[in-house]
């Protein structure tokens, strides 16, 4: 390539170039992404097969090919953007090119392949409208999929060394720097100081010998940041030019890339533009005639995180440890041998050219004042799109996250974002609507760094993340400073002694002390922002940490040793799933029977009825498969076994006359709790307004799912000598607490339960033909009450909501059900199989709708006006908030309208309750020690829906169980508070062995259900129990979380043993 | 000359000068355990830290390798000096409790307890014996190696050096393994440190956890794990 030796020269040189580029593209061209995500998914195969087949086809004239760095979808590798069209065809397989290329030479589009939503399908023909480009602002990566990063002219073609041209036409530092000052340009590397000030102090600093030093600080080591690596791998002239720009302002002659050693392919790039550029003449002495020397060269790093810190970075160029220094002197006094040094981040660089072609104030105007420009972050974690995301400053998080980065990746629901790497701090997702600039993340207890977004879902664990960032930070201290590197090491032991279980609340508050001194005696930035995670979660999440303390209790399941086997520590009742399963698996169903009976007093309800928090948590289905059908293998259990084979312990009351307690209500809580207190030997009498116990059970929980002879025989077995059951008496009508306590009883339990629907505030709607939900269940449960007529309309999306359609359509003057949801499908909070059945069964669900208005005519209902809705901002519970469309409104005719929008524990069911002297809450429920379950009244206690509103079965059982225990112990004056503790799985089953070779189908068996056409027309029970065949299979695919704690320690030798000489084989 | 003001009282010093001589020279006592007058100042065990400016811009250096500047207003023991240096002993105590100097220290800032994990380190890398070989013995025949948790001092790859001359500078500057406990031999460990006629600490089984400089010793203190 010839040297040009003069600026016009040059100037010549590139407007040719420009001129016979007239049209962007004169052919289709093929755009690949090889950086080094790129790579890493396969780019270059991709890449090979597709120069194999156009020169197999002799298509080299009619399409070109165009290898690019990183685009910013890495989601999406590796892909094809087929050009001018802007066709993006993602996640290509090797057999699929061909066919990109066919299309792209004859001019159509593959909609098979084409970029398609992976929620909603939509298919996106041209990449500019997809939402993740399309909400970007991409003034810099934009040109990584424009230029080949080894062809200089690729470059030059898209405006690339004009500023370079412009600047050496007038080498004046002073209107450089002016107007670097005037865009408002700040550091990208983290701290974000002013540029142009920096170059200004740079410019004026003395040097001994007139030497200064110009520095690209490309040491990037944030985990979770690429944008850098991106930059300097896709376009690396735009650095080159940055540089040079920033040399002939501040002076300097001599440059320096710092890039570490884990950057290959940017060191080739970096390189190969290097040469390039000195073959040009834009390096290297007396540049372009103007006088000017400038040049560059690389010095690849070693890897250390701390040698991003400029004073190490210097430190580790001279020769010696990568190890800060104090500053003052900075290193714009002393730096680099002891010369006036300007060190700038990538990013900043690849800002310089933009600004002098288009001018400071054009730049000034992207942004917010005082954060101008964009800035690029890298978006990684528990998203649906992850990649490069360039956004102007100022923007709001949310809109990054949600908008862009299209919410969650999995059903959990989006909880924090840690941004700025491990020296960042964690940002809740309640403050998502913060702007994104240098001052608002830095008042959050955050920074921006170098710009890594990593964002949590309600499946990682606080702590554990504060604990991986800290072990980061550990590892990664140089370990000069004492507090440094000691006070990390001892803040990582806290954290680990928190996440296992080990820690106290006074360990804690050591946690935040230590985190404070450390913060404010270490010498640079990475000791003094190393606390951040620490103090931000500290600040944002401190009842995660309280809960890992005090409960010993890991929300997202992921601290091992706190959760032991997930589907045990799912379960309110501490239920070992795991242990039944493998009993089930061995054919020891007497044995699985006993495991869930010490644990449940209602296992034939729970088997049909439980929400199963176990199948949510089982690992069989975290990690990617299906989680294994606990419910339904504990209903095979509970329909094959005699409830005989448990024999409970009974314990004989010694110490004098037993002591008597009231339980007020029948329901599965107040019933656990008589159970238990039976067995301890207490006289308990329990009280029931109803003719039959059960509570929800029996009144709210349809047949055709709970059958009523199952209830009367789980309860049955649970009533003994010890307990009274009285029906029909309610509490402020017959009985009273007070009277109840003069009577004897030494301790009353309330549990009462939530017997009252929430209404819908509308007008009218008290005619007839409109019902509650539970007053409608109930009517046809305990009465067999026909209300439903005609057309029916159910509002909610609720298990009530199910429940009443379903009753509903069995009823014998109905025509048609319809449940009326106002947000989607997807968000409704029945469980996933009932909504699904009851979709076989005819009904249907119409969703974002709300009802406005209930039309009535004589007192009579005879249709409902509703209002269409959209999905509109991401609300504080994690989902879009319906919005209703103006003008949208629409009228259906309805002769039945059952309103299932919630329970209430209701005016009704409290009202005694707080005649009684009990303190309720504002929700209606009454208020308890969340620990004793005790309520103001010593001596009164309650448990179950009164206390939480409504809520599942297992819950009332779990507060039932509590409350037992708590009686017990407020009877013996023995103090109310019962620490937690840990339960991991104890007992070891052995594994049935498996025969490796037959060939199992592995996937979930589906309860098998009644036809629906059937089913319809009666309340016979729907689902049907498993065969043993079945539940085998069921019970087999189960992965035995239990056998970490349990096995054995020889056998793990020995096995690990044989598998070492298995692979010795 | 520079005018600075420490602790209120103003001071003018040579260009250089680093806030610890000030400091010292108006006698303010600032402990240290990694500085040492002939050896080029390092910044290591962030003892010495002072607080500087004013208003709401304060903030903590050390006051060993931070130059005086013009104006500055320097704070030897503010409440925020002392809550670090506090915490910075408890540190120190919990890695390396047997070095005297380490004891006289803690007791002279009232430690009466550490709460983290009890270490028995040899070794709280101030660095004093790599400049110390370096700077004054000309030898550089140790140095530090690794980084974070694994910083270690030594020679490279542990292998003899050949210009070590065996003078023994590193051992006579070192704060920590100098004056160490006795506490493998019982019958000298009376230290009378905390004036008990029946120190429960001879009672253990382990004297491991003895401090027989600090006074009043604090050993019956210290929490097992």
């Amino acid at each position: 390539m010839k040297k040009y030796l003069s600026v016009q020269e040059f100037a010549d040189f590139r407007q040719r170039i420009l001129s016979e580029k007239d049209v962007e593209y004169d052919k289709p061209t093929l755009v690949v992404c090889a950086g080094a995500g790129g790579q890493a998914s396969g780019a270059n195969d991709v890449i090979r097969v597709m120069k194999r087949y156009i020169l197999e086809r002799g298509l080299q004239e009619r399409v070109a090919i165009k290898i690019t760095g990183c685009h910013g979808f890495c989601e999406m590798n590796p892909f094809i953007l087929v050009q001018p069209g802007r066709h993006l065809y993602p996640k290509l397989k090797i057999e699929d090119v061909s066919k990109v290329v066919d299309s792209a030479v004859n001019g159509y589009v593959l909609d098979g392949l084409v970029y398609k939503d992976p929620h909603d399908k939509k298919v996106y023909r041209n990449e500019d409208d997809i939402p993740f480009f399309k909400k970007q602002t991409r003034n810099i990566i934009s040109r990584n999929e424009k230029i080949d990063p080894i062809r200089i002219v690729n470059y030059i073609e898209q405006g690339g060394y004009a500023a370079a041209e412009k600047v050496l036409a007038n080498p004046d530092p002073n209107w450089i720097i002016a107007e670097i000052q005037k865009s408002g340009l700040r550091g990208r590397g983290g701290a974000g100081f002013p540029t142009g000030k920096k170059w200004e102090f740079a410019r004026a600093a003395k040097s001994p010998d007139g030497q200064k030093y110009m520095i690209c600080n490309a040491d990037e080591g944030d985990p979770g940041a690429y944008m850098d690596r991106s930059l300097l791998e896709g376009n690396p002239h735009s650095i080159l030019e940055g540089l040079l720009i920033a040399g002939v302002a501040i002076g300097a002659t001599k440059g320096y890339i710092y890039v570490r050693s884990e950057y290959p392919l940017a060191i080739k790039h970096a390189i190969i533009a290097l040469r390039q550029a000195r073959e040009i003449g834009l390096l290297g002495k007396n540049i372009l005639g103007t006088g000017i020397d400038f040049d560059i060269d690389i010095f690849r790093g070693a890897g250390a995180f701390v040698c991003g810190e400029e004073t190490a970075l210097i430190k580790s160029i001279e020769g010696y440890r990568g190890e800060p220094r104090q500053r003052p002197p900075y290193p714009i006094q002393k730096g680099l041998w002891g010369r006036p040094t300007c060190i700038n981040n990538v990013e900043t660089l690849a800002n310089i050219p933009l600004i002098i072609i288009n001018g400071a104030e054009e730049y000034a105007k992207i942004g917010i004042p005082g954060n101008t420009g964009t800035k690029i972050f890298s978006l990684v974690g528990k998203i649906k799109t992850t990649g490069l995301v360039e956004i102007p400053l100022g923007t709001k998080l949310s809109k990054v996250i949600y908008d862009i980065g299209g919410g969650p990746s999995g059903n959990a629901k989006i909880k924090a974002v840690q941004t700025g790497g491990p020296s960042g701090g964690c940002i809740p997702a309640r403050m998502f609507d913060l702007s994104i600039d240098y001052e608002s993340l830095a008042k959050a207890g955050s920074i921006m760094g170098s710009g890594g977004m990593i964002v949590m879902d309600d499946n990682t664990c606080i702590v554990d993340i504060a604990k991986y960032f800290m072990g980061f930070m550990k590892d990664e201290s140089c370990g000069k400073c004492f507090t440094c590197r000691k006070g990390t090491q001892r803040m990582y032991e806290i954290l680990e002694d928190i996440t296992q279980g080990k820690a106290t609340m006074e360990d804690l508050d050591l946690l935040e002390e230590l985190a404070l001194v450390v913060r404010d005696t270490s010498q640079c930035g990475l000791g003094q922002s190393a606390p951040n995670p620490v103090l931000s979660t500290l600040r944002y999440f401190r009842d995660e940490y309280v809960r890992h303390i005090k409960d010993k209790r890991c929300d997202a399941f992921v601290c091992k040793d706190l959760v032991g086997a997930p589907c045990q520590s799912a379960c309110p009742l501490d239920t070992e799933a795991w242990r039944y399963v493998a009993h089930i698996a061995r054919g020891e169903y007497d044995d699985a029977y006993r495991a869930i009976r010490e644990a449940n007093p209602f296992p034939s309800v729970c088997g049909r009825v439980c929400h199963h928090p176990c199948e949510s948590r089982c690992k069989a289905g975290t990690t990617g498969g299906e989680p294994v059908a606990i419910r339904a293998l504990k209903r095979f259990i509970t329909d094959r076994t005699d409830p005989s084979v448990y024999k409970p312990l009974r314990e004989v009351w010694t110490n004098g006359e037993p002591p008597r307690v009231a339980v007020i209500g029948a329901g599965p809580a107040g019933l656990t709790t008589a159970h238990y207190l039976s067995l301890k030997g207490f006289k308990v009498t329990i009280f029931e307004a109803e003719d039959e116990p059960g509570g929800m059970l029996y009144c709210a929980i349809p047949e055709y799912r709970l059958p009523h002879d199952v209830i009367r025989k789980e309860i049955s077995a649970l009533l003994d000598d010890n307990i009274t059951l009285r029906c029909n008496t309610a509490l402020g009508r017959d009985i009273t607490v007070d009277g109840l306590m003069e009577e004897g009883y030494q301790a009353v339990l309330l549990a009462l339960g939530a017997h009252k629907s929430k209404p819908l505030h509308l007008e009218n709607e008290d005619v007839e033909g409109v019902y509650p939900s539970i007053e409608f269940l109930k009517s046809f449960n305990m009465r067999g009450g026909q209300m439903a007529k005609g057309r029916v309309g159910v509002i909610g999306g609720g298990n009530s909501a199910i429940d009443a359609a379903r009753t509903a359509l069995r009823q014998k003057d109905v025509d048609s059900v319809t449940i009326l949801y106002r947000r989607t499908r997807d968000e409704m909070p029945a469980f996933a199989e009932e909504i699904e059945a009851a979709g076989q069964e005819g009904i249907l669900i119409e969703t974002l709708v709300s009802p406005t208005r209930v039309i009535a005519e004589g007192g009579r209902l005879v249709g409902l006006e509703c209002i269409r809705n959209e999905l509109g901002d991401v609300d504080s519970s994690g989902r879009r908030k319906p919005v209703p469309v103006s003008g949208s409104e629409y009228t259906v005719e309805l002769d039945t309208l059952v309103v299932a929008i919630g329970e209430d524990s209701g005016i009704d069911a409290i009202s005694p309750a707080r005649m009684s002297g009990v303190e309720t809450t504002k929700w209606n429920t009454v208020k308890v020690d969340r620990g004793s379950l005790q309520t103001n009244r010593p001596g009164v206690f309650a448990a179950g829906d009164v206390v939480s509103g409504p809520n599942t079965v297992v819950d009332a059982i779990a507060a039932g169980k509590r409350a037992a225990v708590m009686i017990d112990r407020y009877v013996r004056k023995v103090p109310l508070d019962q620490p937690a503790e840990v339960r991991l799985p104890k007992v070891f089953i052995e594994p049935p062995t498996v025969d490796e070779t037959e060939e199992r189908q592995l996937g979930r068996i589906e309860t098998p259900r009644a036809p629906a056409e059937w089913r319809k027309r009666n309340f016979a029970e729907v689902e049907v129990t498993f065969s043993i065949d079945e539940a085998t299979h069921e019970a087999c695919r189960c992965l035995r979380c239990d056998l970490e704690y349990t096995r054995p320690k020889e056998e793990e030798e020995e096995e690990a043993t044989t598998a070492v000489a298995a692979g010795g084989k | 000359m520079i005018t600075l003001y420490i602790n209120g009282l103003k001071v003018s010093v040579e260009e250089g000068t680093t806030l610890l001589e000030a400091a010292q020279f108006l006698g303010f006592p600032i402990p240290t355990l990694c500085h040492m007058e002939g050896l080029t100042p390092y910044g290591a065990c962030r003892l010495c830290v002072v607080e500087i400016g004013e208003g709401d811009r304060t903030r903590l250096v050390s006051s060993c390798t931070y130059p005086a500047e013009e104006g500055l207003h320097v704070r030897t023991a503010s409440v925020r000096v002392m809550r670090a240096r506090r915490m910075v002993l408890e540190l120190l105590l919990a890695t390396c409790p047997q070095s005297k100097v380490i004891q006289d220290l803690a007791s002279k800032f009232e430690i009466r307890q550490q709460r983290f994990r009890q270490e028995y380190d040899d070794c709280i890398l101030c660095g004093l014996c790599v400049r110390m070989c370096e700077e004054q013995m000309v030898a550089k025949a140790i140095g530090f190696r690794g980084r974070g948790e694994t910083r270690s001092i030594g020679t490279p790859f542990d292998v003899p050096s050949d210009v070590c001359r065996l003078c023994g500078g590193c051992i006579y500057v070192c704060p920590a393994c100098t004056l160490r406990c006795t506490y493998t031999e019982p019958e000298k460990a009376i230290c009378g440190g905390c004036a008990n006629l029946a120190p429960p600490c001879l009672k253990k089984d382990s004297f491991d956890d003895m401090m027989c400089y600090m006074d009043p010793c604090v050993a019956c203190e210290i929490k097992k794990d």
